[in-house]
């Protein structure tokens, strides 16, 4: 009796350790994770305009993000390229210099060595202005360190144009679309978790103080005022899809379903929040949740 | 049969003797070749990395959860944030992944409403200045929808957040204001912080509506930097004596 329970014990383990395996090491090929990485290129280079305007003002010698302001805003582990820029030269070369790897990113150029530069420039740039970070810049931030595990560069890139041999599927690329996948899961959980904790979500009303901000995007304030049915179906709409996204995603029956929709509904939810560039984020997250479609020969067993 | 190790290798490479089968189907480990040994899949991760990656995952995992569990606006227990703070956020915070994720959109609260910065001399509003008012620089322009604004908009309001906060309490105003000296052309500055409010469900035909959130003086004197704060108009107004002066008009 003792060997048949250590047995089916082992046989539990065996399973888990398959289980595990196969989530996380399956190898993959980089089509899927080179658009994201094309995406999150192209977003990159989006939210650095947002923060070239005003680089100097913000980051300069006399900008006012001073080191007495980093010093009571920012974690002592916390660290920036930024940080040695003493002059208005430097702070323009180092970020001139993000920009380009992240152009370079987006194309697939050297990118087993421009991932981790960008994400290391994004790290640096944000750290230099957690007061100015926005969730666009947070969820950015999640994507680049997974490329840096993939072989993104593989697929779609001048990497691949370049290269005499063909890229075979790699445990990499899986291992990346794995933890994307993770990370757009937890996000979506989280942020439910934390709408749920005010009235506004509950009782419907979320929707009306989003769109009636003076930062909003669409101006939606009309529907909203003449119909509570309609700011209550929006409000409760964008917490049932994100509770859908963040469980849908680890089902085989419906990750496909979810995937697609979040194609769309995180850009409208970003849309609606006014935070498009964050709802862009998401939908790039999205995308590397989709299952690999059956004309890429990807019949393996989903977790 | 005794097992077979896979020696390191480039991954990309296809090993000698490996069964090619599309992408999936292959088993992440060794497996049967056509002779009965065992060979990698194309791709797969070699065990050499196998039990390091898993380890490696593992305890992102646990970070990756210490963190979401320890960034919540609802505040952390003293266990899951001293484990954090001393195992993980030295690493994880470089990263800048020691996040919460915590994206609560609104929660209708004044907080949640749209901030802008207003700054003007000192001294303008109250007919101080010389000649007429002129209009503040404000921060972001009005109807600046850009993520460019929404940064100027977040330093706003995390001005007015770091008010409850002793560390920061001061110290972004004042960095604003000495940021502006040079712009406005001036040593002596008056910063505020104006929030728009939006209004409530109930009374939705209502235009918005806005108030001072916070308002200092920001002055330069022989090189050092004074902060006064300047308290709500009602708290300093002056008291106006009902009765008439004596022998006096009105």
């Amino acid at each position: 009796m003792g060997h048949r329970s250590s047995s089916s014990v082992g046989v539990l383990a065996a399973a888990a350790a398959g289980t595990w395996d196969r989530f996380w090491f399956t190898p993959k090929t980089a089509r899927r994770l080179a658009v994201v990485r094309a995406l999150a290129g192209l977003l990159g280079l989006l939210l650095a305009w947002s923060w070239a305007g005003d680089l100097v003002v913000w980051f300069g010698p006399d900008g006012i993000v001073s080191p007495q302001v980093l010093g009571a805003w920012r974690s002592p582990t916390a660290l920036s390229l930024f940080d040695v820029a003493r002059s208005n030269a430097a702070l323009w070369a180092i970020f001139l210099l993000g920009v380009g790897l992240l152009g370079m990113l987006a194309v697939g150029t050297w990118t087993p060595f421009t991932a981790p530069l960008v994400a290391i420039f994004w790290a640096s740039l944000l750290h230099r202005g957690p007061m100015l970070v926005g969730p666009a810049d947070d969820v950015l931030a999640v994507i680049l360190w997974c490329l840096v595990v993939g072989r993104s560069g593989d697929a779609f890139s001048v990497d691949r144009r370049l290269a005499a041999a063909e890229a075979l599927p790699s445990w990499r690329n899986g291992l990346a679309l794995a933890l994307l996948r993770l990370h757009a899961s937890v996000i979506a959980a989280a942020a439910v978790v934390a709408q749920l904790k005010a009235d506004v979500w509950w009782n419907g009303t979320a929707a009306w103080w989003l769109s009636a901000r003076e930062s909003t995007r669409v101006d939606l304030t009309g529907v909203f005022a003449g119909s509570e049915i309609a700011t209550n179906l929006v409000t409760h709409a964008i917490v049932l899809f994100e509770i859908a996204f963040a469980v849908g995603v680890w089902n085989r029956s419906t990750q496909s379903l979810v995937a697609r929709a979040g194609l769309v509904g995180w850009p409208l939810i970003g849309l609606v929040a006014g935070e498009p560039l964050w709802g862009a984020a998401m939908a790039i997250l999205a995308w590397a949740c989709l299952p690999e479609d059956s004309a890429a020969g990807t019949a393996g067993r989903p977790l | 049969m005794a097992r077979h190790h896979t020696p390191d290798r480039d991954d990309r490479r296809r090993p000698s003797g490996a069964l090619l089968r599309p992408e999936g189907l292959s088993p992440t480990g060794p497996e049967e070749g056509a002779e009965g040994g065992l060979v990698p899949a194309a791709g797969a991760v070699p065990e050499t990395l196998r039990g390091p990656a898993t380890l490696l995952l593992g305890l992102y995992l646990v970070g990756l959860f210490l963190c979401v569990a320890g960034n919540t606006a609802s505040g952390t227990s003293l266990l899951i944030g001293t484990v954090k703070d001393r195992l993980f956020a030295p690493w994880m915070v470089p990263l800048w992944l020691d996040l919460g994720h915590d994206t609560r959109l609104t929660y209708g609260l004044p907080e949640d409403a749209d901030h802008h910065l207003e700054i003007r001399m000192a001294g303008e509003l109250a007919g101080k200045g010389e000649g007429r008012p002129t209009a503040p620089l404000r921060f972001p322009a009005a109807g600046d929808h850009s993520e460019r604004g929404a940064r100027w908009r977040r330093l706003a309001a995390a001005a007015v957040l770091a008010e409850e906060d002793a560390e920061q309490a001061g110290v972004l105003p004042a960095a604003i204001g000495a940021g502006a000296f040079a712009a406005a052309g001036d040593d002596d500055l008056e910063i505020r912080i104006v929030r728009s409010v939006p209004p409530d469900y109930d009374s939705a035909r209502s235009p918005r509506g806005t108030e001072t959130a916070l308002e200092v003086r920001v002055r330069r004197r022989d090189g050092e930097l004074q902060l006064i704060p300047m308290p709500p108009a009602e708290e300093v107004a002056p008291l106006i004596d009902a009765a008439p002066a004596p022998g006096g008009g009105n």
